[in-house]
């Protein structure tokens, strides 16, 4: 196994005393497309700065590329490529100034990939970066994180304000680069289309910690809702392997598991002998499955009509 | 004539991951006579760009379809097809349709339709689709 790209062990991180982060861990490995996926206030971001040092964990630690996140070399630093929600942009600079003056800051940065990526991108190079749109702000940012082909790339809401057109263009340009260069990316987001295009992996961030970590197929695969059907009336008590959540009705439930596979099935119709339909769910709804768990499986109050 | 990336269809935000439907779209067209044995799968980088899709998955794709054996991998060139995919006897195919039929009949029941009217529809699109 390769050694990971980034790393988080049982990462904490309070903000005066409210811990956003509870233990978390994490290991990315090299040539993996990680989508980090989380509600409002998760921390997403938070944890994006832990794992690239820009803020301090309360306790455990991070690593980018087997150093310690908050005490990284220059050389690893220069393997980095990092864009912010919102881009840092000196606002009397023009887009090429901006551009070369980021470039100063590296040994090997690609000018002239930079020059046509703002073509591609539909920049021009003249404009004072004050003057620019929130959407063209974030193309400049992603322009200058991508501009020294970093080994690793980590992008907070990279997407947020781009049209459809252009974000299926940032994610060409990133499919890309992935393809020629086998580079890592971590991109938190909350366009899950997006993410189901070009993810290899999915990381789920609820409660301080990582709910599911895997590969975006095999969750998938896995995660399926089940309708069960009982012959004399639902179970109160429902313990199975995986269970994400599940909601119970009188004569059926809706059951929610992270991996549905035939041995589960056959569980199912040798415990309670009920009636089993299996759905598919795309990643937004597996998202909202498991960020709406509860940590305990809660049963709907259907018990009034009972 | 070759299968081009643009003959595929691809649903991101479906249920079924993205290999899973390239897999099936690739032995639709194989089953539909568009793709013959002989010819060529397009490049890995091609439908990652077409597609807008991780080229992983693409691989993934191709790498199932080997292991199944509709597909070889030639060097250098890329996925060649193996032979029209009638694999398992007649009873093993008819399990895999089953599922189908099960929900078209299902659906079409939710819609008020008789036994009848499902099963002319059933022949009606039979007549449309010959082999």
């Amino acid at each position: 196994m390769n050694l990971p790209v980034i790393q988080a062990e049982r990462l904490e991180k309070s903000f005066d005393g409210q811990a956003v982060l509870d233990g978390l861990d994490l290991a990315i490995a090299p040539g993996q497309i990680v989508g980090l996926l989380g509600t409002n206030g998760s921390g997403k971001t938070t944890l994006i700065k832990c794992l690239l040092g820009l803020l301090r964990p309360t306790a455990g630690v991070c690593r980018v590329f087997g150093e310690d996140a908050w005490d990284m070399s220059p050389a690893t630093k220069s393997r980095l490529g990092y864009v912010p929600q919102e881009a840092e942009l000196l606002p009397w600079m023009t887009v090429q100034q901006m551009c070369d003056y980021t470039g100063a800051f590296y040994k090997h940065w690609r000018a002239d990939d930079v020059q046509s990526l703002i073509c591609q991108w539909q920049l021009s190079p003249d404009q004072r970066t004050g003057a620019l749109s929130v959407g063209q702000r974030q193309k400049l940012g992603v322009i200058l994180a991508l501009g020294h082909h970093p080994d690793l790339l980590v992008l907070d809401e990279p997407v947020a304000s781009l049209d459809p057109s252009a974000r299926r263009q940032f994610l060409s340009t990133l499919i890309d680069r992935v393809e020629v260069e086998q580079n890592t990316i971590l991109f938190s987001t909350h366009i899950t289309s997006d993410l189901e295009r070009i993810a290899s992996h999915v990381a789920i961030l609820r409660a301080g910690k990582l709910a599911w970590f895997g590969p975006l197929d095999e969750l998938k695969d896995g995660c399926k809702r089940l309708r069960l059907y009982f012959a004399d009336g639902a179970p109160t008590d429902l313990d199975l392997p995986g269970l994400v959540r599940w909601d119970r009705h009188q004569n059926h439930a809706v059951v929610t598991v992270a991996s549905f596979d035939q041995g589960l099935l056959d569980a199912l119709h040798r415990r309670w002998n009920c009636d089993v339909r299996v759905e598919d769910m795309n990643l937004e709804e597996i998202f909202l499955e498991w960020s709406g768990a509860a940590e305990v499986p809660s049963t709907v109050a259907t018990e009034v009509g009972s | 004539m070759t299968v081009q990336p643009s003959q595929f269809e691809i649903h991101p935000s479906s249920g079924i991951p993205i290999y899973r439907q390239i897999i099936d779209q690739v032995q639709a067209l194989i089953v539909g006579g568009h793709l013959h044995d002989g010819q060529m799968l397009p490049s890995v980088r091609a439908m990652a760009t077409e597609l807008g899709v991780n080229p992983m998955t693409i691989s993934k794709a191709y790498a199932r379809l080997e292991a199944d054996g509709v597909v070889e991998r030639v060097r250098g060139k890329g996925m060649r097809i193996l032979r029209p995919a009638v694999d398992g006897s007649a009873a093993q195919r008819l399990k895999q349709l089953y599922p189908s039929v099960e929900s078209a009949i299902v659906r079409g029941r939710q819609l008020g339709l008789s036994d009848k009217q499902i099963l002319d529809l059933i022949r009606k699109v039979l007549r449309e689709n010959p082999l």
